[in-house]
């Protein structure tokens, strides 16, 4: 009984993620689809072919790319610190820091997002990719934090402190152990500011002032547009690297869940 | 080998208003075993985490030889620490462990993995070169952790209380196991440890902490049957003092009369203690003995321990068997051997 009722809620949670998928696929493929056919009648890769060769479409894949990675790679080096004394210190007005690193999250996205634009319109940097990509940063961080902290709760420095008396400089303990202690961690991390980087759509739109052109930007535009092919092509371009990353980092994740089970 | 010397270290950890260490000094001679007993909270782990440079002192000195080393970076002392856990590198295996130290110092592979070699056979370890740590006892951990310590040819290995934590049977081994190579290479060693056995049956002398300071250090037999002071004799296992005034040999207390071993001094108020195991139990009063009622017998295996109170006084008695089992409420002689009472001062 209990096992039935694993399994259909197994298969309904892969309903749920995989349907709106499978939508996407079939319209983005389709040439005539009209109702009561339960699948299309004919079937075209003009859609996606016309898509793939767009060079606003490959340029916004491009710049969604390259903005993600940079700053979730930002986000791991100013969140580390941040992480590593909230996680594992007790000191005076940690809560206080606590509520600042995680203000971003509670305050309505469009309040922010204005703040920043009248700030940076004031040093210039609104509409270029530097600024895009600092405003991303205020989403990200607190994830990065949130996740590095409770990595470093349970982080034990005495093997630092091992390492240490074993003759390591302190530059070297920082990159042959705490790192490789901490990596699983800074995986999920920085999977977790990709992902909220790369779906951002207010912050790019608000400082990027439609100069910098990222797939979710392409995708509201095509959205306006109507066309349910387009859409579910650009939709589908738009979920398949996020995708492709967590398939990868997840067997990854979880032989590393093992053997830090194991470790503590 | 290396020669340690601390001089009036004193050390307050912020937010506390006691001194974890105050003015402590204590020697180490070269390829000396010294261990560091006392309760929790006495300074112990501190004096360790002093000399790695995992802590600074407020004030006094730590010598090597003769040379301070706290301008030395932690990294650069040579004095190696084991703590409770083996701390093994999770994500590497037992040779690129054991190997770490000399990596770090930019040895060549080939030579580190001679070396590794002969740290295994040292430990009795042969063959687990390609294991990874979580693959490993408990003991045998410790066992690898203590390779990787020796494979730098530390000038002095700090062990902070590395085998509290293991089984009694693996624990003695290792026991042994780290005594020998400790003796064999002439390693300086400090261990730092809250069981008595433990401290007894490894160290060339034991140092009792109290307080964050040496309440006494001598020989563990020296230590054990005569503690210099009250506060050490109790850490020890004595729990039977006698107070009074000393003349001519003969110790006058509120209990009456007991005669001790002097060389002749005399006291107005000097304080004698007596180890458990030296008090007998008889039935009919003789020199030495006080009068007293049975409150609590206990068999024990190797013994019986009795509590019996003379007047004021709980004595606890312990007689190797076999002894007779005294009913509760009983009246008896307690014997305390004049050569076993010795003075302790009263601190």
């Amino acid at each position: 009984m209990k096992n039935q009722a694993a399994v259909f809620f197994r298969i309904f949670l892969y309903g749920i993620l995989i349907a709106p998928l499978v939508l996407f696929v079939l319209y983005a493929f389709s040439e005539r689809w009209f109702f009561p056919a339960l699948l299309p009648t004919s079937w075209t890769t003009n859609i996606v072919t016309r898509m793939l060769n767009d060079s606003r479409t490959t340029s916004g894949l491009f710049i969604s790319i390259g903005i993600a990675m940079l700053v979730s790679f930002l986000s791991l080096v100013i969140g580390f610190p941040a992480a590593r004394t909230l996680g594992s210190r007790v000191f005076r007005g940690r809560q206080i820091a606590w509520l600042i690193f995680f203000l971003p999250t509670v305050v309505p996205p469009l309040a922010v997002g204005m703040g920043l634009n009248i700030l940076f319109l004031r040093l210039g940097w609104t509409g270029t990719l530097f600024g895009v990509i600092l405003a991303h940063l205020v989403p990200t961080l607190p994830y990065t934090i949130f996740t590095l902290s409770g990595v470093f709760s349970r982080y034990d420095e005495n093997y630092e402190h091992q390492a240490l008396v074993l003759g390591s400089s302190r530059l070297r303990i920082f990159f042959t152990v705490t790192l490789r202690l901490v990596f699983p961690g800074l995986v999920v991390a920085a999977l977790f500011a990709f992902l909220i980087s790369w779906s951002q759509y207010l912050l790019t739109l608000l400082i990027g002032g439609g100069k910098i052109l990222t797939l979710p930007m392409l995708l509201f535009s095509a959205v306006s547009g109507g066309n349910p092919t387009s859409i579910a092509a650009l939709s589908l371009l738009f979920v398949t690297p996020p995708v492709i990353i967590i398939a990868a980092s997840a067997r990854f994740l979880v032989q590393h869940g093992k053997t830090i089970r194991e470790q503590y | 080998m290396t020669h340690i010397e601390l001089v009036e270290l004193k050390k307050t950890y912020p937010g506390n208003h006691q001194p974890v260490l105050n003015h402590l000094s204590l020697e180490i001679h070269s390829g000396e075993l010294v261990a560091l007993l006392g309760p929790s909270g006495s300074g112990k782990s501190t004096i360790l985490k002093l000399i790695t440079g995992l802590e600074n002192p407020d004030d006094g000195q730590i010598l090597f030889d003769g040379k301070s080393i706290l301008p030395v970076a932690p990294n650069k002392r040579g004095a190696i620490l084991m703590f409770q856990k083996a701390y093994l590198f999770p994500f590497l295996n037992v040779e690129e462990n054991i190997g770490f130290g000399l990596k770090v110092q930019g040895a060549n592979p080939e030579t580190i993995r001679t070396e590794v070699k002969k740290m295994l056979n040292l430990i009795g370890l042969p063959e687990v070169e390609k294991r990874k740590p979580s693959q490993l006892s408990g003991g045998e951990q410790q066992r690898i952790a203590l390779a990787r310590a020796l494979i730098l040819q530390p000038k002095s290995m700090l062990l902070d209380e590395p085998l509290s934590s293991l089984d009694t049977e693996v624990r003695v081994n290792l026991q042994e196991a780290i005594r020998r190579i400790q003796q064999e290479l002439g390693i300086t060693t400090i261990l730092v440890t809250h069981d008595l056995n433990e401290a007894m049956g490894m160290s060339d002398r034991t140092a009792l902490l109290i307080n964050g300071q040496v309440a006494a250090v001598d020989q563990p037999m020296k230590l054990f049957t005569s503690p210099p002071t009250q506060s050490s004799a109790r850490f020890v296992g004595v729990s039977t003092f006698f107070k009074g005034n000393l003349a001519n040999g003969v110790l006058t207390t509120d209990l009456g009369k007991l005669s001790v071993n002097t060389n002749g001094h005399h006291a107005d108020s000097a304080l004698f203690a007596i180890r458990p195991e030296h008090i007998r139990v008889q039935t009919e009063p003789n020199t030495n003995t006080l009068q007293g009622v049975v409150s609590d017998c206990m068999y024990r295996g190797e013994y019986i321990e009795y509590q019996v109170e003379i007047q004021s006084l709980n004595v606890r008695a312990r007689v190797p068997m076999p002894a007779p089992v005294i009913p509760h409420g009983e009246n008896i002689y307690v014997y305390f051997p004049p050569e076993k009472l010795f003075e302790v001062s009263q601190k």
